[in-house]
């Protein structure tokens, strides 16, 4: 693949994360990370527990700082990026502040980022429709459900036009029927806006509906052992689950989870 | 998009159905209790003269003579509204001063009313239950707040159940809102509750008053001999007429040696005679005391060669004892009845815990004697002063707390360092601190508000710095996805999300600054506020200002109650978004 670099949103060159190094409770969480990830790309990282995702979006994020390599986003450091404001983030919970109003939590970032008074309400009302909830703004988040709270955030994520969405298992906590819907309306989003979105998930279905690349990881020491491309068409919908070629990738996904994890 | 929002997150939890046992005994109970008003209190006041005592010792009677008593000053000297009130009163009828009988009259006719609503609000109820049954605890409710109501007013005397009845009334009536059926308010449960201790206390002192507050057995009694004179006494002792003679430890000194014999004894007069120096004085039947007990400065004289035989008092009984006329051991000791007190209900009389009546009566009397002004406003005023050194306190004590808490979460070497003093600082009482905030600070409100202040600022610096912690760390790496500053995320984090954990703090403040500035006000001499009143009238130890006493605590209780309320309301209004904040 032959890219411009201004089209890679995020490359990782041999990144290593060694958590506590140089004592006993040394736990190497990344080993050797290779990836270009284009901007534009749906990219789902999958893996059982303590494959090191979650860290590797988090070094993507600059919350924690790689042990060695080079990580750059957006052709930046990840600080840059982050000071950049280039990301928005969605975590599992929806993590949104109880004491303010839906329409409050969406203009948060806007808030923080010095955003005029008139354009914080119509970004969040717009924002709020994108994601359905736009007779919501005056209800507080403990009047929503669950599945409505993950809408929230990832509106609010999105409120700042970031140019990569990092998810970091948005919709692990909700029931498998919500969790169907809300990934047909993510990828609805994805196409509407244009965003990178990295997306962490222990579900092999929601990654191969979800996700142009898969990339595929295995614990101890965390590190990539496959990207897959996922052939599928866009756009797809319900009955893209029903597809023989949906069963082939889950299939295949499946196996290569089970290949890591032997080895 | 099927989602429905969970907006209806309380409801309502005890809005029991209407059982079919429920309506016969709520009719019976309503009806026991309407006869039990009608009996007791509309009845007896509508017969009462006004020379009846139940309405004259009542307290909108004591009240009525009062305002009667203040029409006879002159004109200039009325003071107080009532007073005044009643003056002008005197003046329509073309009279100087306002007669007494009128004004009893009127209160009468006030408490007749006032019974006859009970009754009707009783009856209501039951047409409310068949109406609408979820509706009838509310109109139970104000029949009992009423019948709570009398039990300040009515007087409690003898020939009169006047007290008793409201007493099974207000029982009964707590039986109605017991079981009729609507929501368990907080409002109710507060009323169910102060009624229930109400009770408990007029039953508690009706037991007392019925036992006579003693349960006495009759011991043996002295018998003795009384001489003229010590040497009289003495005398006869040596001769052995007597074996034993009671006197005053002082005389019998210069005159005797000590048993056991003391090591520097000088010479004295009487050489063959002892006074027990270690006598066991302590008299009883067990663990319980017969009174009186053996005086202290009163000791026994023996024969120097039977000293030995004697070691309690208790031996005395029974045996030749003898005293000298006008001795104290003659006057008292001797003369008293001796008995086994088996109860003695101390805390149960009206000195120690006197009737709800009583301390109303007390709230309605003039603070001194022939005082202008009514005790309930003197203690008002107080109260407002010393509420107004409370609110300073407590302001100075929140800002101090709120910035100790910040400090403390912003840098964990203020915290490790700095916090042990903190706590230590609460661990040297009050009454140790307040004379050396008078002394660095002089006598004045300030110091009594420094004195409020260290009692508030702990618990604000303890939960500001918890609330300040409390984020996850999720809500944080949020903000810091934002590349958020600290100073952002201290105030649109931390800070909110501190303020439930704040306000708890401030509620467990307010009350304790009331209770700092009565403290305070002790050592610094202020004279005006509740401090004041509380040592005024806990050091007259009478019949008489007892009732002020509880009627200066329920004063402090009120201010504190109120400061409360208001912090409450306070934190309701500001925290109306918030999820702990649904009940």
């Amino acid at each position: 693949m032959t890219h411009e670099k201004a089209d890679i949103a995020i490359s990782a060159k041999d990144v290593n994360k060694i958590f506590n190094p140089k004592t006993e409770e040394e736990v190497v969480a990344l080993q050797d990370i290779n990836i270009d990830i284009q901007a534009g790309e749906f990219i789902s990282l999958i893996g059982p527990s303590g494959c090191g995702k979650s860290t590797l979006m988090r070094l993507v994020a600059n919350l924690i700082q790689p042990s060695s390599g080079d990580l750059k986003v957006n052709g930046k450091s990840p600080e840059q990026a982050r000071l950049d404001r280039d990301y928005g983030m969605v975590f599992q919970a929806a993590t949104l502040y109880e004491w303010r109003t839906v329409k409050k939590n969406v203009q948060l970032p806007l808030e923080v980022m010095g955003y005029s008074k008139s354009e914080r309400d119509s970004r969040a009302q717009q924002m709020l429709e994108l994601v359905e909830l736009g007779q919501f703004g005056n209800h507080y988040p403990w009047q929503l459900s669950g599945g409505m709270q993950q809408r929230v955030s990832i509106a609010r994520a999105l409120a700042f036009e970031p140019s990569i969405l990092l998810m970091d298992e948005p919709f692990g906590a909700l029931d498998e029927f919500t969790r169907e819907r809300m990934n047909l309306e993510l990828l609805d989003i994805w196409q509407r806006t244009n965003v990178t979105i990295i997306f962490v998930t222990h579900s092999i279905a929601e990654a191969v509906f979800l996700s142009s690349r898969i990339v595929v990881m295995s614990p101890r020491p965390g590190r990539i052992t496959e990207v897959v491309d996922n052939a599928l068409p866009y756009p797809r919908n319900f009955e893209t689950r029903e597809r023989p070629e949906y069963y082939q990738m889950v299939t295949e996904v499946r196996e290569l989870l089970r290949d890591a994890h032997e080895v | 998009m099927t989602d429905i929002p969970i907006t209806a997150v309380a409801t309502s939890r005890s809005s029991s159905t209407l059982q079919q046992f429920q309506k016969p005994i709520i009719v019976v109970l309503s009806l026991v209790a309407i006869g039990l008003v009608y009996v007791g209190v509309l009845s007896t006041f509508q017969n009462a003269t006004t020379e009846d005592e139940i309405l004259v010792e009542s307290t909108v009677g004591q009240l009525a003579i009062w305002m009667a008593e203040q029409t006879e000053n002159d004109p200039e000297e009325i003071l107080s509204p009532l007073a005044q009130y009643a003056d002008a009163w005197a003046n329509d009828l073309g009279e100087d001063e306002l007669d007494s009988a009128i004004l009893l009259d009127v209160m009468r006719n006030g408490v007749v009313i006032w019974s006859g609503l009970t009754i009707a609000l009783l009856l209501m109820g039951l047409v409310v239950l068949f109406v609408m049954p979820t509706q009838s605890r509310f109109v139970f409710l104000g029949a009992l707040l009423i019948l709570d109501s009398f039990l300040f007013i009515v007087p409690t005397l003898e020939g009169y159940s006047t007290v008793t009845l409201i007493l099974f009334a207000i029982l009964a009536t707590l039986g109605l809102l017991l079981i009729s059926p609507g929501k368990t308010t907080r409002v109710l449960g507060f009323f169910v509750a102060l009624s229930v201790l109400m009770v408990a206390w007029e039953a508690s002192k009706s037991f007392a008053d019925s036992i006579g507050y003693k349960i006495t057995v009759p011991q043996a009694s002295w018998e003795y001999e009384t001489y003229p004179t010590l040497d009289d006494a003495l005398i006869a002792l040596e001769d052995g007429e007597t074996d034993y003679v009671i006197a005053d430890r002082k005389d019998l000194d210069d005159l005797m040696l000590a048993y056991p014999p003391e090591d520097d004894a000088e010479a004295v007069p009487l050489e063959n005679l002892r006074y027990l120096d270690d006598l066991d004085r302590a008299e009883g039947l067990g663990f319980l005391p017969i009174q009186p007990e053996f005086p202290g400065r009163l000791t026994v004289a023996v024969r120097a060669d039977t000293a030995g035989q004697v070691i309690a008092v208790r031996e005395l009984i029974g045996s030749n004892v003898s005293t000298v006329a006008g001795e104290f051991a003659d006057d008292r000791l001797l003369q008293q009845p001796r008995s086994l007190v088996l109860l003695d209900l101390k805390i149960l009389n009206d000195l120690n815990l006197p009737h709800l009546q009583m301390i109303a009566e007390a709230f309605l009397q003039p603070a001194r004697r022939n005082g202008e002004f009514l005790l309930v406003r003197i203690l008002a005023d107080a109260g407002l002063y010393t509420f107004s050194e409370a609110i300073v306190g407590f302001l100075f004590g929140a800002l101090l707390g709120f910035g100790l808490g910040a400090l403390f979460a912003h840098s964990s070497l203020m915290e490790r360092g700095l916090l042990p003093y903190v706590v230590a600082s609460q661990t040297v009482p009050i009454l140790a601190i307040a004379p050396m905030v008078v002394i660095w600070l002089g006598a004045s409100p300030l110091s009594v508000a420094v004195i409020a202040m260290y009692l508030t600022f702990f618990p604000v610096t303890i939960n500001t710095l918890r609330g300040l912690q409390s984020p996850q760390t999720q809500q944080i790496e949020l903000m810091q996805s934002y590349a958020a500053s600290t100073w952002t995320i201290m105030w649109k984090l931390r800070f909110p999300a501190a303020l439930p954990y704040i306000f708890t703090a401030l509620k467990v403040s307010a009350t304790a600054s009331v209770v700092g500035a009565i403290i305070g006000e002790l050592p610094s001499g202020i004279g005006d506020g509740l401090g004041r009143a509380i040592l005024d009238f806990s050091s007259d130890y009478s019949l008489t200002s007892t009732p002020k006493l509880w009627a200066s605590i329920v004063m402090a209780a009120t201010v504190g109650i109120l400061f409360f309320v208001a912090v409450s309301l306070t934190e309701r209004f500001i925290l109306r978004g918030y999820i702990r904040n649904i009940d």
